[in-house]
């Protein structure tokens, strides 16, 4: 039987892993096996007025509320939530010291607007000298980002918001608001942050596996915290998107430092623990970041996401979740941008095709090492309840550090 | 005989000790010892005997071995092997100098601008402000091209005639054959590298697609060894570790022992000396180095995040007289006299002072350097003393075994020994192999292979103190994807096929050519 493919994006990347493997391009309304859709057309493929059924050889490349985890008010809520359940519980990971978490205080100090504006203000008045970044919710790409410092700021913003007669759904729109980390890791002066990929192919039981390929995106201007840059967007934010307006912006290598080097230079100048036990914060808090979508993700089997996760290190290397993209730009900057996204499309497609190479739901999605390619089981918990994860090398990674691995559970 | 051994050694000690006097950092050991004297662990009685043992047990010993070793590896730099052609090399050397300074000096004409001058105060205050991010700092290096390219100066060796030269008919030279150095053959490359050809497991062998946790175990055990090696603080111990490759997290350390590049105080001092005489002189050099950094490093995703540390180094470098002084044969140079003033001793300088012209890549050298420093003066010394080592042989005409020369004579030799099928195929196709690898070569693979695996291939350059091991990886390159390059017949597609090394694994490869079948 051919496997048939079909795609609402017009990604070049897309279409050619799927030829390559020799499947067969249709139509939305044709029978296909797997889809690979933007957001949109997958939700209402999902809803109930289309009344669409998908067979058991049909996959999608979306959960069909992701959102929880994409948009960034609901991934703030997520987290907390999943936190206070945890104490709850008494689960040591939620373990508390000076009253931050000790384990799970991987996102920046983050309160939603206009809903959460006095526990912000409460907040706000403990360091009044922080600055915080105010982001749209619904957004992307960097857009509608600001920095304040100042509590009047945010106010006039607030006035200026609300009276805006032209733009009403501005008033409504709703932001986030953060501590900013403004002690970012700087590599020859300048900012960046990381973009990593992660595959899920399930929630419950939750499925997970990180690409070992991913990039840092730099800023093009040197960074400085001072009061007099606070506007200037060059220094402060790294999405592509942004950079790419300013003067300096680089078309050959777009400001990106492959995961590779990025490592090397950090094992090179600051030694391997530091370094290790960096990527392994990395790890843990996509990990539980997925947790804490895990129970209200609604499961289905059919689907399966690659996530772009978007990560600031500080300067004492640790690291801190900004926000997850379930839609990551498969857009190529530049030549080794296209190879790298060549390659995480082919890895994910071996990955959720089962062996047969025929797309079927009732697999028990256990990958063997072979088809892993780039990526790395972060974590099954098939295998972590059955214990059998002999079978699965890529384990390997931790067992040297046991004691790393079983906090997985 | 004896007799005559005893002299020559006293000889040599009394030239070491000399030499050790002039060395900057000798002010500083000599106050330990001073120190170490008057402590109560230095016995009057039994002075000798206690003050080496204290000396021993507080590092001074080690500090003071390595300062010999440093001085023996400076001693023998000189050893040209082929007297007879040292006289040929010269004079070709002289030659592509003076090409290369008419070259600037109309490029200057061309432009309108001075070699020298004494810079405006405007341009050096812009240059204080942004001395972090050079990168930023305003200057027109549109109309600057670079002096000369790697092509340039494959086309000045090709050229070489030497005393044996025969004139060959119609037909441009194709090859080095008629420079007859000896070079070694792969069972001396065995033997020089004996640890790789053993077999013996080595770093840099994690390229499959997973961590196997056996490498992790042996990675592990080599970064204890390593530890060890660098706490006894014995640089030919350090040498020696680097001949199964280091380990990123110990490689700063072992590469300043090894080059004796460790910065003090002085080193700071010395620095800042140099940034004072870039911001006081204005030269036609600085924009041939700008102009580089940008052509290279700018648009490089390994390096574009180093390149303002690569400007401020880089511009250093050019002011560093010491550079002259301590290359054996003293590059040509410039004398200038600066724009606008009468022409006295005061107000002439060495064009750069340094003696070293860049060329097109020459920010290459230093690059990989920026993934090991965090801090640009130790940056700056190990650039420096690895220059002064290796990489000055690689763009200029001599007949040293570590010179650029015997490099590709040795690539061809291998090439046609081990490969006569691929051989043939390029002569058939009339495209020399050295045009193929020439850039590779010169650059010592720096900006061709990705950082990781370079620097496992400068670890052997610093372990065997040799470069050979550049031609042979070329070979083994070729060798590698003859199946390719045999499918195809003009210069763009063997290009094509050599353009992507990011698959090379330097140490598997290098231990594969090397091995007995």
């Amino acid at each position: 039987m051919r496997v048939t493919f079909c795609t609402d994006l017009d990604k070049n990347v897309v279409v050619a892993n799927c030829e390559k493997r020799g499947w067969i391009q249709v139509g939305p309304e044709d029978d296909w096996n797997i889809y690979w859709a933007g957001t949109l057309t997958c939700r209402s493929l999902f809803s109930v007025d289309s009344g669409y059924r998908m067979n058991d050889n049909q996959i999608i490349n979306h959960f069909p509320n992701h959102y929880e985890i994409s948009r960034k008010d609901l991934l703030v809520k997520n987290i907390k939530r999943y936190r206070r359940d945890l104490e709850k519980e008494g689960n040591v990971l939620a373990e508390r010291g000076d009253s931050k978490y000790l384990h799970l205080d991987f996102i920046p100090v983050t309160f939603v607007l206009p809903a959460d504006y006095n526990m912000f203000v409460e907040e706000y008045r403990k360091a009044p000298q922080s600055t915080w970044i105010m982001k749209p919710c619904g957004r992307s790409q960097g857009s509608g980002i600001f920095l304040i410092n100042k509590l009047s700021k945010l106010k006039r913003w607030s006035r200026e918001a609300n009276k805006n007669p032209l733009q009403p759904q501005l008033a409504k729109e709703s932001y986030v608001i953060s501590r900013y980390i403004d002690n970012p890791l700087l590599i020859g002066g300048k900012k960046f942050d990381l973009r990593l990929y992660v595959l899920v192919t399930s929630f419950r039981p939750l499925k997970a596996y990180q690409f070992r390929l991913g990039f840092c995106r730099f800023c093009t201007v040197k960074y400085d915290s001072s009061v007099a840059e606070l506007d200037n967007m060059y220094v402060h934010l790294t999405n592509v998107s942004v950079q790419k307006h300013g003067e300096e912006y680089n078309a050959l290598h777009g400001g990106k430092l492959s995961v590779q080097n990025l490592r090397l230079h950090l094992e090179s100048t600051r030694g391997k623990e530091v370094t290790e036990r960096l990527f392994d914060q990395i790890s843990w808090l996509i990990i539980h970041s997925l947790k804490a979508v895990q129970p209200v993700i609604a499961t289905d089997r059919h689907c399966f996401e690659c996530y772009g996760y978007d990560i600031i290190i500080d300067n004492k290397l640790k690291p801190w979740l900004i926000e997850v993209n379930a839609s990551p730009s498969l857009t190529s900057t530049t030549a080794n941008d296209r190879i790298l996204k060549h390659k995480l499309l082919d890895n994910i497609f071996n990955i959720v095709v089962p062996p047969s190479g025929y797309p079927d739901v009732r697999w028990n999605k256990i990958v063997s090492t072979e088809a892993l390619g780039d990526f790395e089981l972060l974590i099954d918990e098939d295998i972590l309840n059955h214990g059998n994860h002999d079978d699965t090398a890529s384990l390997d990674r931790h067992s040297n550090r046991s004691a790393n691995f079983y906090r997985w559970k | 005989m004896e007799e005559i051994k005893d002299k020559s050694i006293h000889h040599t000690a009394l030239r070491l000790c000399e030499d050790l006097k002039q060395n900057p950092t000798y002010k500083g050991l000599y106050t330990d010892v001073q120190k170490l004297v008057s402590s109560s662990n230095v016995k009057y009685e039994d002075f000798k005997e206690s003050l080496s043992k204290s000396m021993k047990e507080n590092g001074l010993e080690a500090e003071l071995r390595n300062n010999v070793y440093h001085w023996v590896r400076s001693q023998n730099k000189d050893n040209l092997c082929y007297a007879s052609f040292d006289s040929f090399f010269k004079k070709a050397q002289i030659q592509w100098e003076k090409r290369i300074h008419k070259s600037l000096n109309s490029m200057c004409s061309e432009l309108g601008i001075h070699l020298a001058r004494i810079r405006f105060t405007q341009d050096r205050e812009e240059l204080i402000e942004k001395w972090g991010e050079l990168s930023n700092y305003d200057v027109d290096i549109n109309k600057y091209r670079p002096v000369y390219s790697p092509k340039d100066f494959l086309e000045v060796l090709l050229n070489l005639k030497g005393p044996n030269y025969k004139h060959r008919g119609e037909e441009p030279t194709w090859d080095f054959s008629h420079i007859p150095i000896k070079v070694k053959d792969l069972s001396e490359l065995r033997t020089l590298y004996s640890e790789l050809s053993h077999g013996e497991a080595v770093m840099g062998m994690n390229t499959s697609r997973y961590m196997s946790s056996s490498y992790a175990a042996f990675e592990a055990e080599r970064i204890a060894l390593g530890e060890r090696v660098v706490l006894s603080n014995h640089a030919p111990v350090a040498q020696e570790y680097l001949k199964k490759g280091c380990p990123p997290c110990l490689r700063k350390k072992m590469w300043t022992l090894v080059l004796g590049s460790e910065v003090k105080e002085t080193h700071y001092h010395y620095y800042e000396k140099l940034k004072t005489h870039v911001l006081q002189y204005d030269l036609m050099v600085d924009k041939l180095i700008i102009k580089d950094i940008h052509l290279t490093a700018s648009n490089d995703d390994q390096y574009f995040v180093f390149e303002d540390v690569l400007h401020q180094i880089l511009l250093c470098f050019s002011r560093d007289a010491e550079i002259l002084k301590q290359l054996s044969n003293k590059p040509g140079y410039m004398q200038v006299v600066l724009k606008g003033k009468p022409s006295t001793p005061e107000n002439t300088l060495i064009f750069p002072p340094s003696g070293v012209i860049p060329f097109h890549g020459f920010t290459m050298y230093a690059a990989p350097f920026c993934y090991l420093f965090d801090d640009s003066v130790a940056l700056y010394f190990t650039v420096r003393a690895f220059y002064l080592r290796y990489w000055f042989r690689l763009h200029r005409v001599c007949g040293h075994s570590q010179g650029i020369l015997c490099l590709c004579l040795l690539f061809e030799r291998l090439l046609q020994c081990y490969d006569p099928v691929l051989w043939h195929h390029f002569k058939k196709i009339h495209i020399p192999p050295i045009r193929v690898v020439f850039k590779w070569i010169m650059r010592a693979f720096s900006g061709h292979l990705p950082p990781e695996q370079l620097l496992y291939l400068w670890d052997l350059v610093l372990a065997y103190d040799s470069l050979e091991a550049i031609p042979l990886l070329a070979v083994v390159i070729l060798i590698f994807r003859r199946d390719n390059l045999l499918r195809v017949t003009t210069l763009q597609n063997i290009e094509a096929v050599l353009a992507d090394l990011s698959s090379i694994a330097v140490m598997s490869m290098l231990q594969m050519a090397l091995s007995k079948e």
